[in-house]
C-alpha cells in the first residue's frame, strides 16, 4: 500500500510534483504520463534521491522522510532502473548477493535465496556468468532479481519494457504478474507501453503537470477522455 | 574511472576454485623459498625492503583498484606503522608479530582520522587530503625519528641505537626473507578475502555508480572507511617489515615524495592487477639499488618514473603487468590458433 | 611574550607568495578543471634558473625574468602537449598527471642542482625601509604588492574582460562553450600561461624568502592548494583570505615554544577544517 498525501517538489521555480495525492493499494499499479509529468521523481522521492518540499509518502503504513536512502532497500523499498546498473566484473549471482547483503534474510540460506530469485527471473543457469557478458535483456532480468530477494515490499519498475523483443517482452509480463505472489510485494510500473501496462496492471495513475488526472482500474482510465486528451491523443474527427 | 577494476585477475571472477592460478602461486613461493641461496647480502636485504614495499604498493593498489581512490600518504603511514612496530618492541619487548600488528593497527586509525573529513566528498580531495598528510607526517617524523631503545614516550636511545628483535623464527637475514614473504602471501589472502566478499562486493557497487549503490543498500562512505582503513593497515605491516628488516628506520627517510612515488609506481606496475604491488616494490627499491650499483644519479630514476606514470596514464592504465598480460594472451591465442572461440 | 611583529612583516609576504600560487591554481582549475599538483615545482624551477644566471655572472636584476620566462614556457608547454591529451579523462587522472610532471620535474632538478642549501638573492633584497618600527626589505614590500595587485588584475580581468568570459564559460561548461565558438583551446593555453607566471614569480619570490630547495619549493603548493580548498575553487575573495591566513599563521607560530618547529603543517589543519566546514550539512546531488 503506497499514500502519498499532498506531495510537493520543486526543481528551482519548477513543479516537479504539485500537491499530489494518491492511494495505491492494487498489487500491480500503473504510473502513466507524457514526458515531464512527474513518475520518475515520484520514484525517486520513493526511492529517497529526492527530497519533497512539501507532504509525505508511506509505504504499508510507515512514513518514508526518517528512512535514509541507502537503508530503503532495507526496508523493503527496491528499483529497476532504465539504464541498468548491473556491475560489470560480478556474476549474475554476485549482483544479486550485493544487494542480499544489505536486507533481511531471516535466517535462510544465502546461496539458496540467490538461486531462487535467479530461477524466479529464469536466469537459474547463468548465475556465474560475469554481467559484462550478459546480453541486455538479462541484464534487465538481474536487476529483477534483485529487486526481488529479501522480503521486499514495494518494487518500482522504470520502464522495464524498453526495447524489447516480442518473446522476451512476454517473459517479462509473466514475471510482472508472478511477482506479488513470488515475494509478496507490491509492483508499481513505469512505461510508456500501452498494451505492457494493460496486460499487467489492475490500476493505473495518471500524472500530468506533476498531478494526478486519473486513477483507477486501467481500462477505464485508459477511456477516459482527459488521459486521451493529455497522453493518448485525440483521433482527427472524420478520419 | 570505467569499470576495470581487477582486469587480467582471477580473483573474482567464479565460485570454483582457480586451480591454475592456485599452482602458478604455489610454485612461485616455492621459487622463492629457495631464492636466498643465491644472492649476496646486500641484494637480500634489498629484496628483503622489496617484500615490505610489496604490501605498501598493495595499499595503494586496493584503494585504487575497487574504488577509484588516489592516497598520497601511503608510504607515509608505512612510516607510522613501523613506529609503533618499533616503540612497542623496544619498550614492551613485544614479540615481533605483536608489533607489526600493533603498528598496522595504529597506522590504519592515523590513516582514518586524518582522511575521514574527505571520505565523503570528492576523490580529488581525498588525493589533496592524503598529500598533505603525507607532509605532516614528514615533519613529525623528521623532528622526532623513530624509537631506537630509549626511554620516554619517542623512545630515543641516548646511547648506542638499538635494532629492532626479529621474529623468534627468523633471525637471520634468508629466513626473514621467507618470513617476509609469507607475511606478504597473507596480506595477499587478506586482500582476496576482502575483494571476494561483502566488502568487494560493496566496493564494485560504489564503482558501478553511487545511485546504484544506494539503492542496493549500500552505505557509501561506510565502505569506503573500511577500505581506506584496510590500507592503512596494510601500510603499518609494511612498515613494520621494514623495520624488521633494516633493524631501524631513519628519520629523514619519509618525505612525502616517497608517498607520490609509491603511487606512481603502483600504477606503472599496474593497479588492477596482481602482480602490479610487486612490480612497483621491484622499482621503487630495486631499481635505485641498480642505478647506485652503476653509479648514476638517484634522481634519474625519479625523472624515469615521473615519465612512466605520464605514460601509463595516457596510453595504459592496466600498467605494466596489465600490458604483460595481454602480451601473454596474444602469444597464447597465437599458439592456439584460430580455432578457438572468442574469449 | 615574543614580539609577533617581524613575523608578522614576514607572514604578510609570505602569505603573499601563497596568494600568488593559490590564484594560479584556482584560474587554471576553473578554465580547463585541472588541479595543477605541479604549481609548486615549476615555480621552484623558475628559481633555478634565476640562481644559475646569476651564478655564471648574469645581470641579477632581470634574472628573475628569465626565470618566470621559462617557467610559463613550461607550463604552457606542458598544457598543450600533454594535459590536451587528457582532457577526455576524469578530474582525478589530470591531476595526477600533474603530480607525475611535479616527480620529473623534482627529479631534474635534484640532477643538476642537488639539495646544497642555497639562497636566491634578490637586487630588492638589500632595499629596505621601517614601518611600525620593523625593517621591511623591498622584496617583502614587493611581494605584498604583487600579491595585492595581481589577485585584483586577475579578479578584473576575469569579470570585465572579454577573454575573462570566456574562461570562465570554459569552467563552466567545456563542451558547450566550444559549441558556442569560445576558442577553448586558445582560452586553455593562456589560462596555463597565467598559471606558470604565477608559479614562477611566486617561486622566484619564495626562494628568496625562505630557501632554495627543490623539494621544499615543490611541496610549497600544499599551503596553496589549501587555500585554494578553503576557497572551494571557485571563490578567489576566500582563495585569498585562505592564503593570508594560513601564511600569517605559519609565520606567527615561528617563535611559540614548543609548536614552532611543526608549523608546516599549518596549511594541512586549514584546509581540513575547510573540509569539515563544507560538509556540516549532508548534500546528496542526484544526477
Amino acid at each position: 500500500m503506497i499514500e502519498i498525501d499532498d506531495l510537493t517538489v520543486l526543481f528551482g521555480g519548477v513543479r516537479g510534483l504539485n500537491a499530489l495525492t494518491a492511494n495505491l493499494p492494487e498489487p500491480i499499479t500503473g504510473l502513466v504520463g507524457p514526458n515531464g509529468a512527474g513518475k520518475t521523481t515520484l520514484i525517486n522521492v520513493l526511492s529517497g534521491f529526492i527530497r519533497p518540499a512539501n507532504g509525505s509518502v508511506s509505504v504499508d503504513g510507515k512514513d518514508l522522510k526518517g528512512i535514509p536512502i541507502h537503508k530503503r532497500a532495507a526496508f523493503g523499498i527496491r528499483r529497476t532502473f532504465q539504464n541498468e546498473q548491473v556491475v560489470e566484473n560480478l556474476s549474475a549471482a554476485d549482483n544479486v548477493a550485493a544487494v542480499l547483503d544489505n536486507v533481511p534474510t531471516d535466517g535462510q540460506p544465502r546461496r539458496a535465496l540467490i538461486a531462487r530469485a535467479l530461477e524466479f527471473v529464469g536466469l537459474g543457469a547463468r548465475a556465474d556468468v560475469l554481467g559484462r557478458n550478459l546480453n541486455a535483456y538479462e541484464r534487465r532480468m538481474v536487476e529483477i532479481a534483485r529487486a526481488t530477494v529479501g522480503s521486499p515490499r514495494l518494487i518500482m519498475m522504470d520502464e522495464p519494457g524498453a526495447g524489447l523483443a516480442q518473446d522476451e517482452s512476454e517473459h517479462l509480463r509473466q514475471i510482472i504478474r508472478n511477482v506479488h505472489s513470488y515475494c509478496g510485494a507490491q509492483v508499481l510500473l513505469v512505461d510508456h507501453d500501452v498494451d505492457l501496462i494493460s496486460a499487467t496492471c489492475a490500476a493505473t495513475l495518471v500524472l500530468d503537470f506533476g498531478s494526478s488526472i486519473a486513477y483507477g482500474p486501467t481500462p477505464d482510465v485508459l477511456a477516459d477522455p482527459k488521459v486521451r486528451i493529455a497522453y493518448l491523443g485525440v483521433a482527427e474527427e472524420g478520419v | 574511472m570505467t569499470d576495470r577494476s581487477l582486469e587480467g585477475v582471477s580473483l573474482a571472477v567464479s565460485s570454483r576454485l582457480p586451480f591454475r592460478e592456485i599452482a602458478l602461486c604455489a610454485g612461485a613461493l616455492a621459487a622463492l623459498y629457495f631464492l636466498p641461496s643465491f644472492l649476496t647480502g646486500y641484494w637480500l636485504r634489498v629484496l628483503i625492503s622489496v617484500a615490505a614495499l610489496v604490501v605498501a604498493s598493495l595499499s595503494v593498489s586496493v584503494l585504487f583498484a575497487q574504488l577509484g581512490m588516489v592516497s598520497l600518504a601511503q608510504f607515509g603511514l608505512l612510516g607510522v606503522g613501523g613506529w609503533f612496530a618499533l616503540r612497542i618492541s623496544h619498550g614492551m619487548g613485544a614479540p615481533f608479530e605483536l608489533a607489526l600488528l600493533t603498528g598496522g593497527a595504529a597506522a590504519a586509525l592515523v590513516g582514518l582520522v586524518v582522511g575521514l573529513p574527505a571520505l565523503r566528498m570528492r576523490g580529488l580531495y581525498l588525493a589533496i587530503i592524503t598529500l598533505m598528510m603525507a607532509g605532516a607526517i614528514q615533519v613529525l617524523i623528521s623532528a622526532f625519528g623513530f624509537p631506537d631503545g630509549g626511554a620516554g614516550i619517542l623512545g630515543k636511545s641516548t646511547g648506542a641505537r638499538v635494532m629492532m628483535a626479529r621474529p623468534f623464527l627468523a633471525q637471520g637475514d634468508p629466513a626473514y626473507f621467507r618470513y617476509a614473504v609469507v607475511i606478504a602471501a597473507l596480506c595477499y589472502l587478506l586482500v582476496l578475502a576482502h575483494v571476494r566478499g561483502r566488502p568487494g562486493r560493496a566496493w564494485a557497487m560504489i564503482r558501478r555508480g553511487e545511485v546504484c549503490a544506494l539503492a542496493g543498500g549500500v552505505h557509501i562512505v561506510a565502505y569506503k572507511v573500511w577500505a581506506f582503513a584496510l590500507a592503512g593497515f596494510l601500510a603499518g605491516i609494511a612498515g613494520g617489515l621494514l623495520a624488521g628488516g633494516v633493524g631501524q628506520l631513519d628519520g629523514s627517510a619519509f618525505p612525502a615524495s616517497q608517498s607520490i612515488m609509491l603511487f606512481a609506481l603502483t600504477i606503472v606496475g599496474g593497479a588492477y592487477s596482481s602482480f602490479g604491488p610487486i612490480i612497483a616494490g621491484l622499482l621503487l627499491r630495486a631499481f635505485p639499488a641498480l642505478l647506485n650499483e652503476l653509479h648514476v644519479d638517484g634522481n634519474i630514476a625519479t625523472m624515469v618514473f615521473g615519465v612512466g606514470l605520464l605514460h601509463a596514464l595516457m596510453t595504459a592504465p592496466q600498467g605494466i603487468a596489465g600490458q604483460l598480460g595481454d602480451a601473454f594472451r596474444a602469444v597464447g591465442k597465437f599458439f592456439k590458433g584460430n580455432g578457438g572461440t572468442a574469449a | 611574550m615574543p614580539d609577533f611583529t617581524p613575523f608578522l612583516v614576514s607572514g604578510l609576504a609570505l602569505a603573499a607568495t601563497y596568494v600568488l600560487s593559490a590564484v594560479g591554481i584556482v584560474v587554471l582549475y576553473r578554465a580547463s578543471g585541472v588541479v595543477n599538483f605541479a604549481q609548486g615545482a615549476v615555480g621552484a624551477l623558475a628559481a633555478f634558473i634565476s640562481w644559475s644566471i646569476v651564478e655564471r655572472g648574469g645581470p641579477e636584476s632581470l634574472s628573475w625574468l628569465v626565470g618566470v620566462a621559462v617557467a610559463t614556457i613550461v607550463s604552457l608547454a606542458y598544457g598543450r602537449l600533454i594535459a590536451t591529451r587528457l582532457v577526455s579523462t576524469d578530474p582525478i587522472t589530470r591531476a595526477v598527471a600533474t603530480l607525475s610532471f611535479a616527480l620529473i620535474l623534482l627529479g631534474f632538478m635534484g640532477y643538476l642542482w642537488g639539495e646544497a642549501p642555497r639562497r636566491l638573492r634578490l637586487p630588492t633584497d638589500t632595499m629596505s625601509f621601517e614601518l611600525l618600527g620593523v625593517r621591511v626589505t623591498l622584496t617583502r614590500a614587493i611581494a605584498f604588492g604583487l600579491g595585492v595587485s595581481v589577485t585584483a588584475v586577475v579578479m578584473l580581468f576575469l569579470s570585465h574582460s572579454r577573454m575573462g568570459l570566456q574562461m570562465r564559460a570554459l569552467a563552466s561548461n567545456r563542451e558547450l562553450s566550444a559549441m558556442l565558438g569560445v576558442r577553448v583551446f586558445r582560452i586553455d593555453g593562456w589560462a596555463w600561461v597565467i598559471s606558470g607566471v604565477l608559479a614562477g614569480v611566486s617561486g622566484v619570490l619564495l626562494a628568496d624568502l625562505q630557501r632554495l630547495s627543490g623539494q621544499a619549493l615543490t611541496f610549497a603548493v600544499i599551503p596553496a592548494i589549501a587555500a585554494a580548498v578553503i576557497g572551494r575553487f571557485a571563490s578567489l575573495p576566500a582563495t585569498v583570505a585562505g592564503a593570508l591566513a594560513i601564511g600569517v599563521c605559519e609565520a606567527l607560530l615561528t617563535p611559540v615554544p614548543v609548536i614552532g618547529p611543526f608549523r608546516s603543517a599549518t596549511p594541512f589543519i586549514f584546509a581540513v577544517g575547510a573540509m569539515l566546514w563544507m560538509q556540516r550539512k549532508p548534500v546528496f546531488v542526484y544526477r
